[in-house]
């Protein structure tokens, strides 16, 4: 089958290579996942200084603290000095507490602002060489090997991260989102639950299914049977989508954040969404971290006005993990299809103009 | 798939084509969540026919008989699971082996007894 590289046609789906290609998951660490921001964690994890996470994007693992001035801030897991790893694997909902940052290799221990604080005497006398006095030993600027800090910006409570030299402002990638979530209360709610699914699809193939809900009817029948997908829409802005699903009956404004009464889904490029229900008092987050082209995690937290969900919430709770189970099969019977050659292009639908979109910026991150 | 096994605080299952696998998911988990994971069952059979045994090394010791290159560490995980450990057990219990040089490792994640 003749396959388009011009994907401007609306019709046109991302050529299949891109999904199953390990080169592209090669490229999209740089072109994608190097160049936007990329969602890191929530701010509520690390409310006291010295309070830290880790988070591996690509083959990038940062630490996320809150420094002595209330700042969240961002530094590689990796020591000035010789480049050992710093730190273990800490995760956002289980996180660590820290003092200054140190290595225990040669232990080197930086500020939470990333300074060289400190390094033991061996670094200030030249005791085992012969060939230097301790006088001749030039001592270390604290500023000029501190550690390698990361871009940090945020959007409400959402810690985002940037590792390219001069990216587009969060404000500017995130447009009208920033405004509209910011609008909310979102930093008031607890985390209460995070699953971590591991699916073999690649994580396009999942963000895909995400943005469209022309599957639901067939595949989400205990979900839609509440929606009006007629009156619902799906709204395409520069790097993020939003999913407007209406409510066949009214909700009790109690059980929304958001004004509208409906179900309201933010896809953020690259690879996060904020999932306002429309149904409980509290809203979700999937991060869709690709493990290789052919494997991503689904990252889901839940956030309550409580840490201790109620029985509503445990069951509310108990439906999204449904959807995603349901939407885990599809996925993976899709990348099945993709992976064996057969169609070297997808045809998207009118109503598929998200997913459109979704194609259109890995492209041009490709292509950039 | 022949491995499966589960995490402990959300119960969701992992499944893979190979032992080691398993071992690969849990320690990216490791960064996402604090959670262990314990075997829902492992089709294998040097699992199958090693005894039981509280004793890590004379597990070793009997599954190295099975493997020319090492020991896959998820092979030995899913053996100890007999007793009831999770993958994060045998894991722990093997860094202090291997502090102790009483294993080595002649490739990533396979080990030997010394």
């Amino acid at each position: 089958m003749a396959v388009s590289p011009d994907i401007t046609d609306e019709n046109n789906a991302l050529p299949a290579k891109y999904f199953t290609d390990p080169g592209v998951h090669e490229l999209e660490k740089e072109k994608i996942f190097g160049q936007y921001w990329v969602y890191a964690g929530h701010a509520n994890a690390i409310t006291e200084a010295g309070a830290y996470f880790t988070r591996t994007i690509g083959d990038k693992q940062v630490i996320i603290v809150r420094d002595h001035d209330d700042e969240i801030r961002a530094f590689f897991n990796v020591c000035a000095h010789r480049g050992s790893k710093m730190v273990e694997e800490t995760p956002m909902t289980n996180p660590g507490n820290m003092g200054r940052i140190r290595c225990p290799y040669h232990m080197w221990s930086y500020d939470l602002d990333g300074d060289l604080e400190s390094t033991p005497k061996s670094f200030k006398e030249a005791g085992l060489n012969p060939e230097l006095d301790d006088d001749d030993v030039c001592g270390l600027d604290a500023s000029e090997n501190g550690l390698n800090e990361v871009q940090t910006d945020r959007i409400g409570p959402f810690v985002f991260l940037n590792f390219a030299d001069d990216p587009m402002p969060l404000a500017e990638q995130a447009g009208t989102l920033k405004t509209e979530l910011e609008d909310m209360p979102l930093e008031e709610y607890e985390h209460a639950a995070r699953y971590v699914s591991e699916v073999d699809c690649n994580w396009k193939t999942f963000a895909g299914n995400y943005s469209e809900c022309d599957h639901c009817h067939a595949n989400h029948q205990d979900w839609i049977t509440d929606i009006e997908l007629d009156e619902s829409n799906l709204e395409v802005n520069d790097y993020h989508w939003i999913l407007h699903y209406t409510h066949d009956e009214d909700v009790d404004d109690e059980l929304r954040i958001h004004q509208e009464k409906e179900a309201k889904f933010y896809y953020f490029w690259p690879n996060f969404t904020v999932n306002m229900y429309g149904t409980a008092d509290g809203y979700g987050t999937y991060i869709i971290d690709p493990i290789d082209e052919g494997r991503f995690q689904l990252i889901a937290d839940y956030y309550f006005s409580d840490a201790e969900m109620t029985d509503a919430e445990q069951e509310f709770v108990q439906t999204s993990r449904q959807l995603q189970e349901e939407d885990f099969e599809l996925v993976e019977r899709q990348y099945e299809g993709l992976q064996s050659g057969a169609l070297a292009q997808a045809q998207l639908g009118p109503n598929e103009h998200t997913v459109h979109k979704l194609h259109r910026l890995a492209q041009e991150a490709y292509e950039a | 798939m022949p491995f499966v096994a589960r995490a402990t605080e959300t119960g969701a299952r992992v499944e893979a084509s190979t032992a080691n696998e398993v071992i690969a998911s849990y320690r990216r988990q490791q960064e996402l969540i604090d959670t262990d994971l314990e075997w829902v069952f492992a089709e294998h059979p040097a699992v199958t026919s090693v005894p039981a045994s509280d004793s890590i090394d004379a597990v070793i010791r009997e599954l190295d008989d099975y493997f020319e290159n090492g020991v896959p560490l998820g092979v030995l995980a899913a053996a100890m699971s007999k007793q009831g450990w999770t993958v994060g057990d045998t894991l722990s219990e093997v860094y202090e082996l291997r502090m102790s040089g009483s294993i080595w490792e002649p490739r990533a994640d396979h080990i030997r007894p010394v």
